[in-house]
C-alpha cells in the first residue's frame, strides 16, 4: 500500500471520530455503538470475511475447501447461529453468547463454552432454543490454517431464506470486511440475491460473488455471464468469481496444483490475500467512508424533513395571525350592518305604528259617526261613551301586542347578525307588552247642549203661533169676525206647533254636531296621546337595542383585537424561533456536509481501485 | 363408492348452473367443470425458475419435446393431451382451435403464439400415448419469487387449472411454503388437502453433486415428509432427478455404447475426467469417446449421471441399455414419483376431479352471493364434510411417509382397505377377481370386526386410532357397496 496507506490511515480514522462526535451531539447511541464497532473492526489487522447465501448453495464446503478442513457440516440441517473460523495452533470451538448492549451502551461481558470439535454441527442447529432474547450467539472454531494464519477470518452466517427479502435482516449482518455472496451456478442469481446485493451495498463496499458447483454443471459459463450482465442492469460493482469447492477438496486430497487452479479457489484466494494487504490501507479507507456517509444520511434524514416540513407547511401561528386579521375586518361589516338593519327596521316600525293606529281610530269615529247622524246624544251618550271607551281600550291593546311582537321581531333579525359570534341573545325589555292603557284613557264627558224648556217651548210656541193669529185674524175679520176668532186661534195653534217642531229639530241637528265634534276632539286626543307613547316606546325599544348591541360589540372587538393580538404575538415568535431553527439547521447541514465530504473523499478514488484488483485476475 | 362423491358434485354442479344462469363466467366455468368430469385428471408440474419443470415433464411423458416456448418469451401453459393426430394448438375465441407452427429449438419447440403481449398463452400439443389417456400434463410457467408482483395471478391459475400439481424445488424454501400454502386457502382445499405433490427436482445436484446425491435427495424427501411445517400442506414429498430419469427414459444405442466404452477403461485413467464437467468434454483427453459425444452425453445425464453410469455399467452388472436405462430411472426417484401419481391421482381420477369441481362451485358461491346461494354452499359443506374418499387420500400418504406408523402387515393391509392398491373391492380386500360375493364378505367383516378392535384399543396412538376409524369407514363402504346400496 506504500505511502498512500501511511498518509490516508490517520484521515479515515478522522472521519470516524468526527462521525463518532456528531452522533454523540445527536445523542444517537445505536449510530455511536455501530461506528465504535466499525472503528474497532477496521482497526484489526484481521480480515473478517462474510460468507452468505441462500441455503444449499455450498456456503459450508466453500469455506471448507477455502481452508482445507471440515469446519462445517455440509449438507445437514441448515444452521441457525453464525460461525466464526479463525486461526490458532491448536484446533479448539468455543460457543459465545454476548450480551445485547444494555440502554447506555455497555455490554456484558462474553460468555464462552467450549464444544468438543465433533459437537460443532449440532450445537450451530440446536442452540437457538437455549438462546435468550437479549443475547447474540456464535460458534467460534480455531483451526491452524495458513490462510487463517495470515490473519483472515472466515464467517458462515445462517442462509438467507425469507419470504419477504432479506429486508429486516440488514441490521442484523454479521460485521465484517468482506462478504463473499454464495450463489451456485446451476442457476443465475434470484430476486432475493439482487435485493440482497443492493441492501449489502449499504455496508459493505467490497461483494464477491463466488459462483459454486461449476464442476457439475457443464454451461456455468453462460450462467457467469448471465449473472454478470444482471449486476451490470442491476448497478452492483460486485465481482464474480466462479470456484469448485469439490475439485479444490480432491486437489487437496491429492495435491494436485493443476485442479487446485481449475477449482477458480487460488484467484479468490488471492482475492482476499490482497484485501488483506490492504485492510489497513484503502479497504479501511473506503469502508470508513462509506459508513461515515450511510450514517451521516441517517443523521441528515431527520434535519432534512424538518426542513421541508417548515418551507412548506405555513406554520400554526401565521394562519392564526390571518384568521385573527379576518376577524377584526369581519366584525367591522357585522357593526354596519347590524346598525342600519336597527334604523330601517324602527323607521319602518315608527311609520307602521301610526298608521295603524290612525286607521284604528278612525273606523271609530266612523261608527260614532253614524251613530250620531241618527241618535240623540241626549239620550245615547252613555252608550256612546261606553262603546267608545272599550273600542278605543281594544284598538290601543291591539296596537300595543303588534308594537310588542315588532319590536321583539326587530330585536330578532338584529342580533342574528351575531349568531356566529354566539352573542345572539336578546335583551330584556324590549319585547315586554306595554301595560294596559285601557285604564288611562279618561272618560269621554258630555258636551254642553242645548235643551228646550217648557218655557222656551212656549215661548217659541207663543211667537209662532203669534203669526198666524194675526194673519188669519185679520183675513176673517174682513169677514166680519173678531180678530181673534176660533179659526185664526186653530190656526194659531198650528202655527205655534210647527214652530216648536222646527225648533227642537234644529236643537237636535245642533245636538248632534256638538257631540260629534266633541268624539272627534276626544278621538284625535287619544290618537296623539297614543301615539307619541307608542313613539316613546319604540325609541325605548331602539335604545335598548342599540345600547345591548353596541356593548355586545365593544365586547366582541375586545376579545379579537385580545385574539389578534396575541396571534401577531406567537407569529413573531414563531417566525424569529423558526429563522433561528433554520439558521441551526443549516449549520448543522453544513457541518454534516463536511464530514460527508471526507467520506466521499476516502471514498472516491479508491473503490475502483482495489475492486479493480480483484476483478482484473478474473 | 366414488361414483357417490360424484354423482353429489354432478348435481350440485347442475343446481348451481341453474341458479346462476344469467352470470356469463359461472357458465363458462361451471360448464367446463361439468366437462371436466369426463375427462382424464389434469397434472400440473409448476414451480419456480429453473427448478426442472420442462425436464420434468419430458421424463413423465417418456420423450423429449418440452420445454415449449414462444418465440416472444410470454408465460405459456403447455397442454399435453391426448390426441389421435400429432399436432400443436391453441385456444381461439369461441371455442375454436387453431393450429400452431413450431419449429425445434437447441432444446424444445418454439412456438409463435397470436394475442396480446400481457397474455397467458395455453398451448395444446396432442399426441398418442397411452399416459396421456389416464391424465393430461400441464407444463406451467415458473411461479415467480416471493415479491414479484405477478407471483399470486401465476399461483392462482395454476391451481385453478389443474387437479393435481406437483411443486418443483430443488431445495424447499420459505416461498416454496408459500405456495404451499396458498393452494389451501377456502374452505373445500383446507377440508380436502390432496391435491399437492412436493417434488425435491434436480436431486443429481444435491450436495454438490456428491456420489451419493441421488440418496441423499431420497433420504431429505423422507425426512421433510415428515416435517411438522410440510407435512400437513402436500401428500408426499418425493426426491428425483428429472435429468437422469429422462436420460433413463430415452437412452439410445449410441449413448449406451459411448457409456460402456467410457466404463470399460481402467478405473484410474477416467476418473480424472469425471472430477468436473469442463474435464469431461476437454478436447485434451484421451478417452475412447469423441468430445462430441461426451458433450452429447453430458447434457444428457448430467456429470452425476455419467458418474451413475459409470458405477451402473460397472459394479450393478447393467451389461445392457434396457438394464442401464432401468436402473437409471430407478435411481432417479422417478418410480416412486410414478407411483404416487398413481396412486393419488389415476387410481383416483374420480375423486380428484370431484374436488376441482367443489372448489369452483365454492369460489362461484364467494365471488357472488345470491338469495340461495347459502343454501348451495350448505350443500356444498355437506359434500365436502362427508366425502369419506378425501380422508382416505390423506390417510395412505400419511401411512407412506410413515407420519401414521403400524406393524408392516397392519400397514399393508391399510393400504389395501385404503384402495393403496386399487380402489375396487377385489384389489381393496385382496382377493382373486372370480372370488365369490360370500366370500368378499366374509372377508370385509373381517377386517371391519379387526380395525374396529383397533380403532379403539389403548395401546395405540391417538393418531393410530384415528387411522383405524377411517380404515373402519372404508370397510363399512365395502360392506355397503357388496350389499348392493351406497352407504352413508
Amino acid at each position: 500500500m506504500g505511502t498512500l496507506g501511511a498518509v490516508a490511515a490517520p484521515t479515515w480514522l478522522d472521519v470516524v471520530d468526527e462521525t463518532t462526535r456528531l452522533c454523540q451531539t445527536y445523542g444517537r447511541r445505536d449510530l455511536v455503538e455501530r461506528l465504535r464497532q466499525q472503528r474497532s473492526q477496521l482497526l484489526d489487522p484481521r480480515l473478517w470475511v462474510v460468507v452468505l447465501g441462500e441455503p444449499k448453495q455450498g456456503k459450508s464446503l466453500l469455506i471448507n475447501a477455502l481452508i482445507n478442513a471440515p469446519v462445517c457440516s455440509v449438507g445437514a440441517e441448515p444452521a441457525e447461529i453464525p460461525l466464526v473460523v479463525r486461526y490458532a495452533t491448536r484446533p479448539t470451538a468455543e460457543l459465545v453468547r454476548t450480551p445485547s448492549p444494555g440502554r447506555h451502551g455497555e455490554r456484558g461481558p462474553e460468555e464462552r463454552t467450549v464444544v468438543p470439535m465433533d459437537q460443532v454441527a449440532s450445537c450451530l442447529r440446536a442452540t437457538p432454543r437455549r438462546r435468550a432474547a437479549h443475547e447474540s450467539l456464535r460458534v467460534e472454531v480455531s483451526v491452524p490454517r495458513a490462510l487463517l494464519a495470515s490473519g483472515v477470518v472466515l464467517v458462515d452466517t445462517p442462509s438467507v431464506d425469507r419470504v419477504d427479502g432479506a429486508g429486516s435482516r440488514a441490521g442484523g449482518l454479521p460485521r465484517g470486511d468482506v462478504v463473499l455472496l454464495v450463489s451456485d451456478a446451476t442457476r443465475e442469481l434470484s430476486i432475493t440475491e439482487l435485493n440482497l446485493l443492493l441492501q449489502l451495498r449499504q455496508r459493505y463496499p467490497f461483494v464477491i460473488i463466488v459462483l459454486t458447483k461449476i464442476d457439475i454443471v457443464p454451461d456455468w459459463r453462460v450462467v457467469a455471464e448471465r449473472n454478470r450482465q444482471q449486476l451490470a442492469t442491476a448497478g452492483i460493482a460486485a465481482s464474480l468469481i466462479p470456484v469448485s469447492s469439490v475439485l479444490r477438496l480432491h486437489a487437496a486430497r491429492t495435491h494436485d496444483a493443476r485442479i487446485n487452479e481449475e477449482s477458480g479457489f487460488p484467484q479468490l484466494i488471492a482475492g482476499l490475500a490482497r484485501f488483506r494487504a490492504d485492510k489497513a490501507g484503502s479497504l479501511a479507507a473506503v469502508t470508513a467512508g462509506l459508513t461515515a456517509r450511510t450514517v451521516i444520511d441517517q443523521l441528515a434524514a431527520p434535519l432534512r424533513a424538518e426542513l421541508a416540513d417548515q418551507s412548506d407547511d405555513a406554520s400554526g401561528a401565521t394562519a392564526r395571525l390571518y384568521q385573527a386579521q379576518e376577524a377584526v375586518d369581519e366584525l367591522r361589516r357585522t357593526t354596519a350592518r347590524w346598525q342600519n338593519t336597527l334604523n330601517d327596521e324602527i323607521s319602518d316600525l315608527l311609520a307602521d305604528i301610526e298608521y295603524d293606529l290612525r286607521e284604528r281610530t278612525r273606523q271609530i269615529l266612523r261608527v260614532v259617526d253614524h251613530a250620531f247622524d241618527q241618535a240623540d246624544p241626549l239620550s245615547a251618550w252613555p252608550v256612546v261613551q261606553d262603546w267608545l271607551k272599550t273600542n278605543l281600550a281594544a284598538a290601543a291593546a291591539a296596537n300595543d301586542r303588534w308594537l310588542v311582537q315588532r319590536c321583539a321581531w326587530i330585536a330578532r333579525r338584529v342580533a342574528e347578525h351575531f349568531r356566529d359570534y354566539g352573542y345572539d341573545a336578546l335583551p330584556d325589555g324590549v319585547a315586554a307588552p306595554g301595560a294596559d292603557r285601557a285604564a288611562d284613557i279618561p272618560m269621554i264627558e258630555q258636551p254642553a247642549v242645548e235643551r228646550s224648556t217648557p218655557l222656551q217651548k212656549l215661548m217659541t210656541g207663543l211667537r209662532g203661533s203669534y203669526g198666524g193669529v194675526l194673519m188669519v185674524g185679520l183675513a176673517t175679520s174682513l169677514a166680519g169676525m173678531p180678530l181673534i176668532n176660533p179659526i185664526s186661534l186653530g190656526v194659531g195653534a198650528l202655527f205655534g206647533g210647527k214652530s216648536i217642531r222646527d225648533e227642537s229639530r234644529s236643537l237636535l241637528k245642533q245636538r248632534q254636531a256638538v257631540a260629534k265634534a266633541a268624539v272627534q276632539r276626544y278621538v284625535d286626543d287619544f290618537f296623539m296621546r297614543v301615539n307619541k307613547e307608542r313613539r316613546d316606546a319604540v325609541r325605548r325599544a331602539q335604545r335598548i337595542l342599540r345600547d345591548h348591541f353596541l356593548a355586545v360589540t365593544e365586547d366582541l372587538q375586545a376579545r379579537i383585537v385580545q385574539s389578534f393580538r396575541s396571534a401577531k404575538q406567537a407569529a413573531d415568535a414563531d417566525a424569529a424561533q423558526r429563522s433561528h431553527r433554520q439558521r441551526h439547521i443549516a449549520q448543522e447541514m453544513r457541518r454534516l456536509a463536511a464530514v460527508y465530504e471526507q467520506a466521499q473523499e476516502l471514498l472516491a478514488p479508491r473503490a475502483a481501485e482495489v475492486s479493480s484488483r480483484v476483478a482484473i485476475r478474473r | 363408492m366414488t361414483s357417490r362423491l360424484s354423482d353429489a358434485v354432478r348435481r350440485l354442479l347442475t343446481d348451481v348452473l341453474a341458479r346462476y344462469r344469467d352470470c356469463p363466467w359461472v357458465v363458462d366455468l361451471l360448464r367446463d367443470q361439468l366437462a371436466r368430469l369426463a375427462e382424464p385428471p389434469r397434472i400440473a408440474v409448476a414451480g419456480g425458475r429453473s427448478s426442472g419443470k420442462s425436464t420434468l415433464v419430458n421424463a413423465i411423458l417418456g420423450e423429449e419435446i418440452g420445454p415449449v416456448e414462444l418465440t416472444d418469451g410470454r408465460p405459456v401453459f403447455v397442454w399435453y393431451e391426448d390426441a389421435p393426430v400429432p399436432r400443436i394448438t391453441t385456444d381461439a375465441p369461441r371455442g375454436a382451435r387453431r393450429e400452431l407452427a413450431a419449429s425445434r429449438a437447441a432444446r424444445g419447440l418454439r412456438v409463435d403464439a397470436p394475442g396480446s403481449a400481457d397474455e397467458v398463452v395455453d398451448v395444446v400439443v396432442g399426441g398418442r400415448r397411452r399416459l396421456l389417456r389416464h391424465m393430461t400434463v400441464v407444463d406451467t410457467p415458473a411461479v415467480p419469487a416471493a415479491g414479484e408482483e405477478s407471483r399470486a395471478a401465476v399461483a392462482e391459475r395454476i391451481l385453478r387449472v389443474a387437479d393435481v400439481v406437483l411443486y418443483l424445488t430443488p431445495d424447499v424454501r420459505g416461498s416454496d411454503l408459500g405456495f404451499l400454502r396458498h393452494a389451501h386457502e377456502g374452505m373445500v382445499a383446507a377440508a380436502a388437502p390432496t391435491n399437492l405433490l412436493l417434488v425435491l427436482s434436480r436431486a443429481d445436484e444435491a450436495g454438490g453433486g456428491r456420489p451419493d446425491a441421488l440418496l441423499s435427495a431420497r433420504q431429505a424427501a423422507r425426512h421433510q415428509g415428515r416435517h411438522p411445517r410440510i407435512a400437513p400442506l402436500c401428500l408426499g414429498v418425493v426426491a428425483i432427478s428429472g435429468l437422469v430419469a429422462l436420460a433413463g427414459r430415452v437412452l439410445g444405442e449410441a449413448e449406451f455404447g459411448a457409456l460402456a466404452a467410457l466404463a470399460a477403461m481402467p478405473r484410474a485413467d477416467l476418473e480424472p475426467y469425471l472430477l468436473s464437467a469442463d474435464r469431461f468434454v476437454s478436447t485434451s483427453a484421451s478417452l475412447p469417446v469423441d468430445e462430441v459425444a461426451r458433450r452429447r452425453l453430458l447434457a444428457r445425464l448430467g456429470l452425476v449421471g455419467v458418474r451413475l453410469a459409470m458405477t451402473l455399467i460397472r459394479v450393478a452388472g447393467c451389461d445392457s441399455r434396457a438394464k442401464l436405462a432401468a436402473e437409471l430411472v430407478r435411481r432417479s426417484g422417478f418410480v416412486e414419483l410414478r407411483e404416487a401419481i398413481g396412486r393419488y391421482v389415476v387410481d383416483r381420477a374420480e375423486t380428484v376431479r370431484a374436488r376441482s369441481a367443489l372448489l369452483a362451485v365454492e369460489r362461484v358461491l364467494r365471488a357472488e352471493p345470491r338469495p340461495g346461494s347459502g343454501e348451495l354452499f350448505a350443500r356444498l359443506e355437506q359434500i365436502v364434510v362427508g366425502a369419506h374418499e378425501f380422508r382416505e387420500i390423506r390417510l395412505l400418504a400419511a401411512l407412506h411417509s410413515a407420519r401414521v406408523r403400524f406393524d408392516a402387515e397392519l400397514a399393508r393391509e391399510a393400504r389395501r382397505l385404503l384402495g393403496g392398491d386399487g380402489t375396487e373391492i377385489i384389489a381393496r380386500l385382496g382377493v382373486e377377481r372370480e372370488a365369490r360375493r360370500d366370500e368378499l364378505w366374509a372377508r370385509a367383516m373381517a377386517a371391519l370386526t379387526r380395525w374396529r378392535g383397533l380403532s379403539d384399543d389403548p395401546v395405540l396412538d391417538t393418531a393410530q386410532r384415528r387411522a383405524a376409524r377411517v380404515v373402519v369407514r372404508s370397510c363399512e363402504g365395502i360392506l355397503a357397496e357388496l350389499a348392493g346400496h351406497y352407504y352413508l
